[in-house]
């Protein structure tokens, strides 16, 4: 589902080589072009830890930041400097770390490399590279290791420079608050407890909490549709929501299907993609009708995540609300903007 | 008459209800009900509702023409689809979701499908836009003359940071930061005549102008403001004891409610933006039409009325050497919908020369002597649509095409995403020794690649390339607004 979702870390790094020079001696290439996309379909190195030992150098030259968010169709993007680049960067939770384009970094020092694995198996080469300063708002990174692979797709559909994907494994030590209504990102310093460092600004108030527990940088969280419990991976870079279209009956029988698209692939194939909308979905006690969804299948995004995902919360979620995320006290919260919908 | 008037109201209740069933509503026609893809269908619906249900749901002609036929069972590559009736007319057409890997979908055709399904045209400057004139509350806050143009901000005294961003500057939310004055913010910008859209950033919140009127949606939830950088003032000397004035013209439709013009101490005026071109105008005094008495240029119009004329950007000189003998000569091209009537040349002691205002833009053209359409002989410079060949110009060309070495090439052809990857045009020509080809291209992403002599090639002057999906790549150019 999401190639660009790259599970890096050091051990990560060398298992990936090891996984390259063992795969390579006996895997026949897939003819299916390496295609990196945003919504469906991860590609991750084999062996991936879940572990987070990754922690470049940084600096927030205040104790909170507002980072004015572009909008491009349903992307977040952040406007950033990479070394010697000036361009966005899309504010994508579903991408783990630093993806970056390679039509603007391939020729940077490459770092490693790994099996980036698609749904039918290895696809392609992930490279990766090390980059000397990333800058965004107030914030400075310092000698971060990126991975890099084609991005022009979102270039040439939404029409802004694309350096590359953000995810959460940047920001991981600091509050996160995702304001979509008014197109800001907000993010506070926090202590090792998880506290506002030297804020006067009030606490986030939300509606409703929840807890997670994950030891990467993908959130995953717990929702419900037609009663039954679903883990959803909750990601700002896709540009709609999804349900896994194996899902138990009842939840598929709840939908509501207002287009369906055969999509040609390789060769002959085609295959079907059903748009809709949930009609019952709900977060805590929070009921949130007609929210626009895909149905499609979700079996790669489950294994790259080594963990069932019935379905993904994107873009038609963040509407809802003003988000807040708090890695260290492993804490989401919302606050709605429609208050009255229960 | 109760008696009668229950069963009016019973027979329009029925007749509603069998409307409404035989009605195509698109959220009741598809189900998913126990792993199956369900659609309801009324044999009723009528061939447009068919029409409908076939594009919503991306469902083969042949095999709703099927079911419409009132088959029961589906034959042919359609196995997987069966039919049942479940009342008088009403069939259910169902087979099982398909679970499956979608190892084969292109990705970025199911994101584009998803675009498609939203009306979603990407993030495009409206750049037909024919005219505009500026609605500020407070008028000092927004200032333009000769290209100069000043944003004032008097407010938000005490933020930290103010930048301006906009679609003149690719909507940079850091690239244009303002200078602190007494009362607000302040920056200077050169701007080109046109619309433009913005916000300002104060302490990194997106913030509407607030002394400009002039607003419009910006996709999402909120506004962005909208000013006109305005290239011509229409003035009306005198009548100060009218009460309304207005401008109208063909670049209003003639709407009689025009733009009002404001007073000042010589009569009245109101500053425009007007896109380069042609345009006819009269004012209206207190309903009274009349031309502009500072204007000397009048021409008829179809029913014998004088209007004034303008132009407005320069003219380029369109020029046909020789061909002295010829009785007339058309020019004809791109920027006038190929219009063969229109554009009658003027004859010269050495050939036909014609003064054409249109706008920057890459145009295709031709000339027509006396009946034969020839191409323009002292232009190199050619596109192919088709079997037709016709000559190129780019008018204010912002970007060249430079293709060194292959000087023993024959054709070296440049295409890319700004001519729909014509295989065909835009066609270079030498310069010393390299192949060149001047172009206007307004801002944004082109991917593009030379065909020399039939072979295609990405540019080697150039570093920025990306993987198509053919699995080569193309060329990445980037104009800057």
């Amino acid at each position: 589902m999401k190639p660009e979702r790259i599970k890096y870390n050091i051990l990560n790094i060398l298992f990936s080589v090891f996984a390259l020079v063992f795969t390579c001696s006996f895997i026949v290439p897939d003819p299916v072009p390496f295609n990196y996309n945003s919504i469906y379909y991860p590609y991750y190195p084999f062996f991936s830890s879940q572990s987070i030992t990754y922690a470049p150098e940084f600096s927030l030259t205040s104790d909170s930041v507002v980072i004015p968010l572009k909008r491009a169709g349903r992307l977040f993007l952040i406007e950033a400097k990479v070394d010697d680049q000036i361009g966005n960067l899309v504010f994508d939770t579903g991408a783990n770390g630093l993806v970056l384009n390679s039509t603007y970094f391939r020729n940077h020092l490459k770092s490693g490399g790994s099996i980036a694995n698609g749904i039918t198996g290895p696809v392609g080469l992930v490279e990766q590279i090390s980059i000397g300063k990333l800058e965004f708002a107030e914030i400075t990174y310092k000698n971060i290791k990126a991975d890099v692979t084609n991005l022009g797709h979102i270039e040439n559909r939404r029409g802004f420079k694309i350096l590359g994907l953000l995810g959460f494994s940047m920001m991981r030590n600091l509050e996160i608050v995702i304001d979509a209504k008014n197109n800001e990102l907000i993010l506070t310093r926090i202590d090792k407890t998880g506290k506002r460092v030297n804020n006067t600004n009030p606490e986030f108030k939300a509606d409703y909490l929840q807890k997670f527990e994950t030891t990467t940088n993908i959130l995953f969280l717990k929702g419900k549709i037609a009663g039954k419990n679903l883990n959803f991976c909750f990601d700002t870079g896709a540009e709609t929501n999804a349900i896994s279209s194996d899902s138990n009956k009842n939840i598929l029988n709840s939908l509501t299907i207002t287009r369906r698209s055969t999509l040609k692939g390789v060769g002959s194939a085609r295959s079907e993609v059903l748009f809709g909308r949930m009609n019952d979905f709900s977060i805590g006690e929070r009921q949130i009708t007609e929210m626009e969804t895909i149905i499609s299948n979700l079996d790669a995004l489950s294994e790259a995540y080594e963990t069932r995902i019935n379905g993904i919360l994107g873009y038609n979620f963040l509407e809802q609300g003003t988000i807040c995320i708090n890695f260290v006290k492993k804490q989401f919260g919302i606050r709605f903007t429609n208050k009255g919908e229960k | 008459m109760k008696k009668i008037t229950h069963f009016t109201l019973l027979f329009i209740g029925l007749f509603c209800f069998i409307t409404t069933q035989a009605q195509f509503t698109p959220d009741k026609v598809c189900r998913i009900d126990n792993g199956h893809l369900i659609f309801t269908i009324n044999l009723k619906w009528s061939v447009k509702e068919q029409k409908e249900l076939m594009q919503l749901f991306d469902l083969d002609s042949t095999l709703i023409a099927q079911v419409f036929n009132g088959k029961t069972v589906i034959s042919g590559e359609y196995e997987a689809w069966k039919i049942k009736k479940v009342k008088p007319n009403i069939v259910e057409l169902s087979k099982p979701v398909d679970s499956t890997n979608d190892k084969n979908i292109k990705i970025n055709d199911l994101l584009l499908e998803i675009d498609k399904w939203r009306n979603f045209n990407g993030n495009t400057e409206d750049v037909s836009v024919i005219f505009g004139v500026n609605d500020f509350k407070l008028p000092t806050a927004f200032n333009y003359n000769n290209n100069k143009a000043q944003f004032i901000l008097p407010a938000y005294k005490l933020a930290g940071k103010v930048c301006l961003s906009g679609s003149f500057n690719g909507w940079s939310t850091t690239q244009t930061p303002m200078k602190r004055v007494k009362d607000g913010w302040i920056i200077d910008l050169s701007l080109k005549p046109g619309k433009y859209t913005y916000k300002f950033i104060v302490d990194g919140k997106w913030t509407e102008d607030p002394t400009n009127n002039l607003r419009e949606s910006d996709g999402a939830a909120g506004n962005n403001s909208v000013v006109y950088c305005c290239n011509h003032l229409f003035k009306l000397n005198g009548y100060k004891n009218a009460r309304n004035v207005v401008v109208t013209g063909n670049f209003f439709n003639w709407n009689p409610d025009g733009i009002s013009l404001q007073k000042s101490n010589e009569g009245w005026f109101v500053p425009i933006y007007l896109k380069d071109g042609t345009y006819t105008y009269k004012f209206l005094v207190d309903g009274e039409w009349m031309t502009d008495p500072g204007n000397q240029i009048v021409r008829k119009d179809g029913d014998g009325n004088l209007n004034s004329l303008i132009g407005i950007g320069e003219s380029y000189l369109f020029k046909l050497d020789g061909y002295t003998k010829a009785r007339e000569v058309v020019l004809t091209g791109s920027f006038n919908g190929w219009n063969h009537a229109q554009l009658v040349m003027d004859r010269t002691e050495t050939g036909w020369q014609l003064p054409y205002v249109i706008s920057p833009g890459n145009y295709e053209y031709k000339f027509i002597v006396d009946g034969d359409w020839i191409t323009d002989p002292a232009n190199p410079i050619t596109s192919r649509s088709g079997d037709q060949t016709n000559s190129f110009i780019a008018l204010k060309a912002n970007h060249l095409f430079e293709l060194s070495k292959f000087q023993d090439a024959k054709k070296v052809i440049v295409t890319g995403s700004f001519n729909g990857w014509n295989t065909q045009g835009y066609q270079m020509f030498r310069k010393g020794a390299k192949w060149i080809l001047p172009i206007y291209l307004s801002p944004g992403k082109y991917t593009y690649k030379f065909i020399v002599d039939g072979t295609w090639i990405l540019d080697p002057a150039n570093t920025l390339y990306e993987q198509n999906e053919y699995s080569t790549n193309n060329s990445v150019l980037w104009m800057e607004p």
